[in-house]
């Protein structure tokens, strides 16, 4: 449009405050705004303004108490700190493992789960309930399974004759990752099948009639009708599944504290007990607010490159 | 649709209102407004204004009393200290005890109450918290109890306050800041007698490596049934640190004489102890379960050697009984001779926050959990040993069960407090328990452990978050005895 053009157009009227307010009513914008108010005031209060807190002391020592300057020196740490990098490591060895397993089963489940069948309503349920379970008590019950000396695991494995040998699956540096990922899988699939099953409600019954009688069978059913119309849920799917697998530690604090010598210590561990320190040492919160900081920019990051890729799901479509 | 939006308002509103409330005060005039205001708003509204009713209702009951909130983190007395307090407040119509045991993380839980001015007015202090008190009193957090104690004889006479002053651990300089009335023993051996016996041992060997070997025997007879030695996670701390201390090794790496860190010696008892391991000794897994379920395989017999302190008395009485008959022994050293002292713990003791709303009050409260009546109780219920002699010759020894096979030894002592710093990497103790475990070598363990420990001392006397300590006539087995020099 010209500016000649724009110039003949009728001046718009001045609307009065009450009739702005009118008009915003009449548009839902009042119950919107209130409708937001209370998760926006939550989500201020308890993740921006800590998020911002944690700037002022990113320059000091500080244990919950007294603060000291250090200067550079947290940062300066921090590149060599190898304790750290190595945990950079293991997560993205856990969230990767994790993610390649519990992705692909919780989408066959949920295909699985889709079909009426008699039963399936009972064992969605049973699929999504480690979901609310307390991750520190299931996690303190596969303590039990996974014990070296008297765990069931290795009693129904070696009852098969799959091993001649206890293995001590927490203990060992080669079997100890696989432990918390395992544990981390059986906590997360039923969420993510549920999901699915949440996506697959929105495709149309016509879609797959059409392909029925064009002669498609079940996998080719699923490769070309199911799963590029799932694309879009599948992109959410798998980025929560990222920030989470990357978010991951509270399970992994219960069933082995980051041992056995750092093997399963992950960033956000290896943060969460500098911050909270032990009876040995003390907290270390200005440490670990620069590895906080540096760990969201990771997980930032990681995100970024995702949403870059991701944008080819919406074309499948 | 115009209906919809004024009830998709109200229930806005609503929302809104009753966070507002959540987030409300807890001065009884603002609740009260809060509650009016809700209460346009339907049953949520009602409750809330139930609630405030009740609160109303308790404060006028209770009249001019003071609350004097105490805060614990003890659950093993908790059965004591309830009908206890019930005691004080039925017979107290001017001071209410309101006593809460809090879950884990103790001291971060104080300190975030105390910056959201929720803090209690008493909390309980143990040595082994692992507060530092340096921190605590430069915060401005502790009261000092110092003019309190001096004006009470029955409770200096009882505790024995000022015999039992630590510096920077209870005191710093004439200031006391909590008073242990108990004190939980050093680390000993823990066995089944049976098991030993089988193994052709009459006694817990008394040197480490005789214990290896005889760990070595145990876990051969029990042919994958029982083992020699159980652990738990980080389990360096819980036996194999007092080892090296009563070998007169450097308590927690520090040399007090010259006041920097030398874990070198420690070298030598790193590698016997590493030997469990090697030798396939030790309870498969053990390492990775919490101390409570290695409590309950030893209970049933699942390995012969544990190692902990007095707390042992009531675990393997009432917690988890044992089957069989379980002895308790002395810790042995590396050399078959005590050469340093072992290190025990003060406990039991109170301090007041500096944030108290009634100081008298609380002091009053602190002085009733250190009264001679509350304490025969409390010592006789098993739930610790006496630190004072006097409370010691008050308390009948037989009512304490298998407490009193954790007497205190004339080589047990309080250490003076090692320099806090900031360490880059892990702590002594885990890199330790890496060493036990095979996963990192002994000599350059402790070589790196010295590096890392003295850049840290030195940051932190730089930065003023540390000063360094000598003790002027330091003496191995009487580490309480000596004069602290404080300075660069």
């Amino acid at each position: 449009m010209s500016n000649k053009e724009k110039a003949s157009l009728p001046a718009k009227p001045k609307r009065t405050f009450a009739q702005k307010l009118q008009r915003a009513n009449s548009r839902g914008d009042i119950a919107t705004f209130f409708m937001l108010a209370p998760s926006v005031l939550l989500l201020l209060v308890t993740s921006v303004y800590p998020f911002l807190w944690i700037f002022r002391y990113v320059c000091y020592d500080y244990n919950g108490m007294n603060a000291y300057y250090t200067g550079t020196r947290n940062f300066t740490r921090m590149l060599s700190d190898a304790s750290f990098w190595g945990s950079v490591g293991h997560t993205f060895e856990y969230a990767l493992l994790k993610i390649v397993f519990i992705i692909p089963l919780a989408l066959i489940m949920a295909v699985l789960m889709n079909r009426k069948i008699k039963g399936s309503g009972l064992f969605r349920g049973i699929y999504f309930m480690p979901t609310i379970i307390s991750t520190a008590v299931s996690a303190m019950v596969f303590t039990f399974i996974f014990a070296a000396y008297n765990g069931i695991l290795n009693a129904i494995l070696r009852s098969t004759g799959i091993i001649s040998q206890n293995i001590n699956w927490l203990g060992d540096p080669k079997t100890a990752m696989w432990s918390v990922i395992i544990v981390a899988i059986w906590g997360g699939f039923g969420n993510y099948m549920i999901y699915f099953i949440s996506g697959m409600a929105g495709i149309s019954e016509d879609v797959y009639e059409s392909a029925q009688i064009d002669g498609a069978n079940g996998l080719q059913t699923f490769w070309k009708i199911t799963l590029p119309m799932l694309s879009p849920m599948l992109k959410i799917i798998l980025m929560l599944a990222i920030t989470g697998a990357f978010k991951d530690y509270d399970s992994i604090l219960v069933l082995t504290q980051g041992g056995p010598n750092d093997r399963t210590k992950v960033m956000f561990l290896y943060i969460y007990q500098l911050i909270f320190g032990s009876n040995t040492a003390d907290p270390q919160i200005g440490y670990g607010t620069v590895l906080s900081l540096t760990a969201a920019v990771i997980v930032g990051l990681v995100t970024a490159v995702y949403q870059f890729f991701a944008r080819k799901l919406d074309d499948v479509m | 649709m115009k209906k919809k939006k004024v009830l998709s308002l109200i229930m806005a509103t609503a929302m809104v209102l009753s966070l507002a409330g959540c987030g409300g005060s807890d001065n009884s005039s603002s609740s009260g407004s809060d509650s009016s205001a809700a209460s346009e708003s339907g049953d949520a509204a009602a409750d809330t204004a139930d609630d405030s009713a009740a609160d109303s209702g308790e404060s006028a009951a209770s009249g001019d009393a003071v609350t004097v909130e105490v805060w614990s983190n003890n659950r093993h007395d908790e059965t004591y200290m309830t009908q206890k307090v019930e005691e004080f407040n039925s017979t107290h119509s001017d001071i209410q005890i309101n006593y809460t045991i809090m879950a884990d993380d103790w001291s971060n839980s104080i300190q975030l109450a105390y910056q959201a001015n929720t803090a209690p007015d008493v909390m309980a202090v143990s040595a082994s918290d692992g507060l530092k008190l340096s921190e605590w009193v430069g915060a401005g957090m502790f009261e000092s109890l110092t003019s309190y104690i001096e004006g009470s004889e029955d409770f200096k006479t009882v505790t024995e306050a000022l015999d039992h002053k630590y510096d920077y651990l209870n005191s710093i300089g004439d200031d006391i800041y909590w008073v242990p009335t108990g004190v939980r023993s050093g680390t000993r051996i823990e066995y089944n007698i049976g098991l030993l016996k089988d193994a052709g041992y009459d006694a817990v060997p008394s040197t480490l490596a005789e214990m290896v070997e005889a760990a070595g025997k145990i876990t051969a007879n029990g042919a994958g049934s029982y083992y020699g030695v159980g652990f738990t996670q980080n389990g360096f701390g819980r036996w194999l640190e007092g080892i090296g201390e009563m070998s007169g090794l450097n308590h927690m790496g520090y040399d007090y004489e010259n006041g920097v860190f030398d874990f070198t010696e420690w070298a030598e008892l790193l590698k016997l102890g590493n030997q469990f391991y090697a030798n396939g000794d030790v309870l498969p897994g053990s390492e990775t379960q919490g101390v409570d379920n290695n409590r309950a395989l030893f209970a049933q017999g699942s390995f012969c050697f544990w190692g902990n302190a007095s707390q042992e008395a009531g675990v393997f009485t009432d917690q988890f009984p044992c089957s069989f008959d379980w002895g308790v022994a002395e810790l042995p050293t590396m050399e078959g001779t005590v050469k340093g002292a072992l290190s025990c713990t003060p406990n039991f003791g109170w301090a007041m926050l500096s944030s108290a709303k009634d100081k008298e009050a609380a002091w009053k409260v602190i002085e009733y959990f250190g009264s001679e009546e509350f304490l025969k109780g409390y010592f006789e219920g098993g739930y610790s040993a006496p630190l004072g002699s006097y409370m010691a010759g008050k308390i009948d020894a037989s009512k304490t069960g298998r407490l009193g096979d954790f007497a205190l030894q004339d080589y047990e002592d309080v250490y003076p407090s090692v320099p806090t710093v900031i360490v880059d990497g892990d702590d002594y103790a885990i890199t330790m328990w890496n060493v036990i475990l095979g996963n990192l070598d002994a000599d350059e363990a402790v070589a790196d452990l010295n590096t890392r420990y003295n850049d840290a001392l030195e940051r932190g006397i730089e930065n003023g978050s540390c000063q360094r300590v000598t003790i002027a006539g330091f003496d191995k087995l009487h580490p309480s005895k000596g004069t602290a020099v404080y300075g660069e």
